[in-house]
């Protein structure tokens, strides 16, 4: 290996979005979790009595449950030094003057305010530590009757509904990650799009963790009418700290009879984050869910987002892209859980591993009895960049009827020196040849990607690519 | 406390190795190695029986040895294993001689007279020596153990195993296949029949440039849970592997249970996997569960890859049969037994090719086609 193509393998782990404000808000936030600690996050929101026993139950479960003892290596958590609660400023802003400063220049350098001038962010709500501080909708959705808030707030605006939806596709003793979510969740999203309304533009948020070890447990919940359509963005950056972060959300989706959702989320954490998501979706009669899910940063990730096709002729896809650098390990692949006739599911996973990193594919088809007619198919694709990384898949199938098709492939490559000769007698060098290739790999998850992600995301494999040459 | 340090296993490889069955904690249901089993039915092979007997091994040039006699290399990689090789007392040896070739396949007969009994099969293939072996195991009672395959440096090997039995048998067994330099096994397990059926085959490579082909057929009916796990252990360069696996399900009921582990070390360059299972479901309320794994723990490969698929059969193949006049009924049958000539296709013996076939033929229900040999 020439040291040109060496150095560009240092590279690619590099983390640009590595700065950090002053830490304002989170010196002072308690470390550990107890029942105080929850009582006093439902008391400082002054929550209904029904959520505060929730999340007591959320923390009993939370301390019964044991760790996975599958997937990553998760040892590396301590429970007792994490702040679970931040609270950044005390009130929710309305307009972007209102944020404070050091807030303001954290979202400048992320591009948040050229993509609101240019009207291409539909209503943005900017997680600022645990709590949504930012929120703006577009009128014209206003009027239409969708809902756009942050999770706190709906909670106390729109009660009755939440409590409805709250924990139905999660129940608070799905898993230990989900329970402590439960018992210490705040900030996140709240939608609901009303019957046959179509939102065009995406709706898009932002999230950052700002504090030394404070762990991020946003809650999204979001219901789709029937008939409806919507397409939610999220992406996730996060600086660099000495000690791990955790970041444990729970996302749930109830997509209604007929109507479409789309969840893309772009996931760069920093390279010392755990980053342990349970998100799932039920899909009624005719409905889609689509997850486009992007992990590229964290220390160790274990997100396997689900999609529960409940009714007759549901949809469920899943596109997963997974880059791990050195140091990283990420375990992420999806569910599709069959339990109605005449179901489809699809999942592609693109995975490359570089500089001694780990990623692996995990996932599950699970087709019920007296689901006939159903079809799924399942394709895992491994990309290694070097000798030293290590892929890995992990496909679960179980079919329980007959009148079914399931498929499973996977294949893993290297890049080739043929390859890169080739280009490289093109009059490229050997860094631009290795980028056009790892670009070529995740193209068709990239171009699934609202515009200025999908820019964002070449530009960033362009960005560790670019560092070795000259 | 719950928040208690779990570091899951690093890779598939079996986290414990011996003999004593003390060193091994007992499983549970829901241990991801056992999740899939026939657990009721297994967990016998947990406790130790002293009025067991020996399964016993007939055939030209098999001896039964005294255990102690046997040198064998293989050490148990769980519980039941580690009981099987502690209170077993007897093995069937065939020793096929280096740089012998023998044309006629060598046939061994497993039987047993006790209810419970335990199995020690070794196999060693000298350097350079080409054999074919046909084990024929008609299960009649609860048998737990090993059949132990040595393949020699530049030694093949065909080891055709069929296992056949009523719903009320149950079989644990470990097949472990050591590959020497340059050698080739090829591997072909049949189950027709059996109740609770769970087959432990794993293969590791002593030197470099071994090749293990790994074929199997299945049928599983109602009352039946055949669980087949194969591991592939890639830790010596330049080593092939290539598995297919076919199973069918026939009625309510059937369970078929697929895990195909491959792991490809960072010593193994040059690493050619590939590993494929098929099962065609023919019931509503039959289970089938397919897990390829692979990890890769080097990118300086030749190849790596899998692939799964679970369902009917093709209706358009039928359909085509139909169109040129042949019964619904035929058609289907033809279009199964094509689905599992397509692996007993790769089985190089043909007799036993043809007799295999014959077998699942029966099995099916299907009776002889015009064209069939006699």
């Amino acid at each position: 290996m020439s040291t040109d193509q060496a150095a560009t393998i240092d590279e690619l782990g590099r983390y640009d979005y590595g700065w950090h404000d002053p830490d304002s808000a989170g010196t002072n936030a308690r470390r550990g979790i107890n029942e105080e600690v929850v009582r006093d996050i439902s008391a400082k929101k002054n929550e209904p009595e029904w959520m505060l026993e929730l999340r007591l139950k959320g923390l009993r479960l939370f301390e019964r449950k044991p760790m996975p003892a599958w997937g990553a290596d998760l040892s590396g958590i301590d429970f007792d030094n994490i702040k679970y609660f931040v609270r950044s400023t005390e009130k929710t802003a309305t307009n972007w003057e209102d944020l404070p400063d050091d807030i303001k220049n954290t979202y400048d350098r992320l591009g948040i305010p050229e993509a609101e001038k240019q009207r291409l962010v539909a209503g943005v709500a900017a997680q600022y530590e645990s709590e949504v501080v930012y929120h703006k909708i577009r009128e014209d959705l206003e009027e239409q009757g969708v809902l756009f808030l942050d999770t706190d707030t709906a909670l106390r605006e729109h009660e009755e509904m939440f409590r409805e939806y709250f924990g139905t596709v999660i129940p608070v003793g799905d898993n230990k990650f989900a329970s402590l979510n439960t018992a210490v969740w705040s900030g996140g999203s709240f939608i609901y799009v009303p019957k046959g309304v179509n939102v065009e533009i995406p709706l898009q948020a932002y999230f950052r963790i700002n504090t030394e070890n404070m762990g991020q447990f946003e809650r999204t919940l979001m219901i789709i009418d029937e008939g409806a359509r919507v397409h939610y963005v999220e992406g996730c950056t996060a600086p660099i700290y000495s000690s791990d972060s955790l970041h444990s959300a729970v996302v749930e989706i109830i997509v209604k009879k007929g109507a479409t959702c789309r969840y893309t989320t772009i996931q760069n954490w920093s390279t010392n984050v755990y980053n342990l998501v349970t998100k799932r979706a039920v899909c009624h009669e005719d409905a889609t869910m689509e997850w486009i899910d992007g992990n590229l940063g964290s220390k160790v990730t274990m997100k396997y987002p689900a999609v529960w096709l409940m009714g007759e002729r549901a949809h469920g896809e899943t596109l997963s892209l997974a880059f791990a650098g050195p140091g990283m390990h990420t375990d992420a692949g999806s569910k599709m859980i069959h339990a109605a006739p005449n179901t489809t599911s699809t999942i592609v996973s693109k995975s490359v591993a570089r500089g001694g990193g780990r990623s692996s594919y995990r996932g599950l088809v699970q087709i019920n009895e007296g689901c006939h007619g159903s079809r799924a198919t399942v394709k895992c694709d491994a990309l290694l960049v070097d000798d030293e990384s290590r892929s890995d898949t992990y496909p679960y199938v179980d079919v329980r009827d007959d009148d079914v098709s399931m498929g499973h492939e996977a294949t893993v490559s290297k890049i080739s020196d043929s390859q890169l000769f080739y280009l490289m007698s093109r009059g490229m060098t050997e860094d631009e040849a290795m980028g056009m290739i790892v670009r070529g790999f995740i193209e068709p998850i990239a171009r699934e990607l609202p515009m200025e992600y999908a820019i964002e995301l070449n530009r960033l494999i362009e960005l560790q690519m670019e560092g070795a040459v000259g | 406390m719950t928040n208690a340090v779990v570091v899951p296993p690093l890779d598939l490889a079996p986290q414990t190795r011996s003999f004593d069955p003390a060193a091994f904690i007992e499983p549970t249901s829901r241990d991801e190695e056992w999740k899939f089993s026939a657990f009721s039915q297994l967990k016998q092979f947990f406790i130790a029986d002293q009025s067991a007997g020996n399964v016993h091994a007939a055939g030209v040039g098999v001896n039964m040895l005294d255990i102690h006699q046997v040198a064998s290399t293989w050490i148990p990689t769980d519980l039941a294993a580690a009981i099987a090789r502690a209170n077993v007392t007897e093995a069937g040896v065939l020793e096929i001689e280096a740089q012998s070739v023998h044309k006629e396949p060598i046939v061994i007969d497993l039987t047993t007279s006790t209810t419970k009994a335990y199995q020690h099969i070794e196999i060693v293939a000298g350097r350079l020596s080409d054999a074919t072996v046909v084990i024929r195991q008609n299960l009649t009672s609860q048998i737990n153990g090993a059949t132990v395959v040595t393949v020699g440096d530049g030694a093949k090997l065909t080891v055709i195993t069929i296992i056949d039995g009523d719903t009320s048998t149950a079989l644990a067994l470990q097949l472990p296949v050591s590959l020497g330099r340059d050698a080739y096994f090829t591997g072909a397990l049949a189950i027709i029949g059996g109740g609770a059926v769970r087959i432990q085959n794993a293969i590791t490579y002593t030197a470099p440039g071994g090749t293990a082909e790994l074929f199997g057929v299945f049928l599983s009916d109602t009352g039946q849970h055949i669980e087949q796990r194969i591991f592939v252990n890639h830790d010596q360069p330049h080593c092939k592997s290539d598995v297919m696996y076919k199973g069918a399900l026939l009625n309510p009921g059937a369970r078929s249970v697929w895990i195909g582990d491959v792991l490809v070390r960072k010593e193994a360059i040059g690493t050619d996997t590939h590993q494929v299972n098929r099962n065609l479901v023919l019931s509503d309320g039959a289970r089938a569960d397919s897990v390829p794994n692979l990890e890769l723990e080097t990118g300086d490969i030749v190849k790596a890859g899998h692939a799964s698929a679970t369902g009917r059969f093709d209706d358009e193949q039928v359909f085509y049969l139909q169109s040129r006049g042949i019964p619904l009924d035929t058609a289907r049958q033809l279009v199964v037994r094509g689905f599992f000539a397509e692996v007993l296709g790769r089985v190089g013996n043909t007799h036993w090719r043809d007799e295999l076939l014959a077998k699942i033929s029966q099995r099916l229900g299907i009776e002889k086609f015009e064209g069939d040999d006699e």
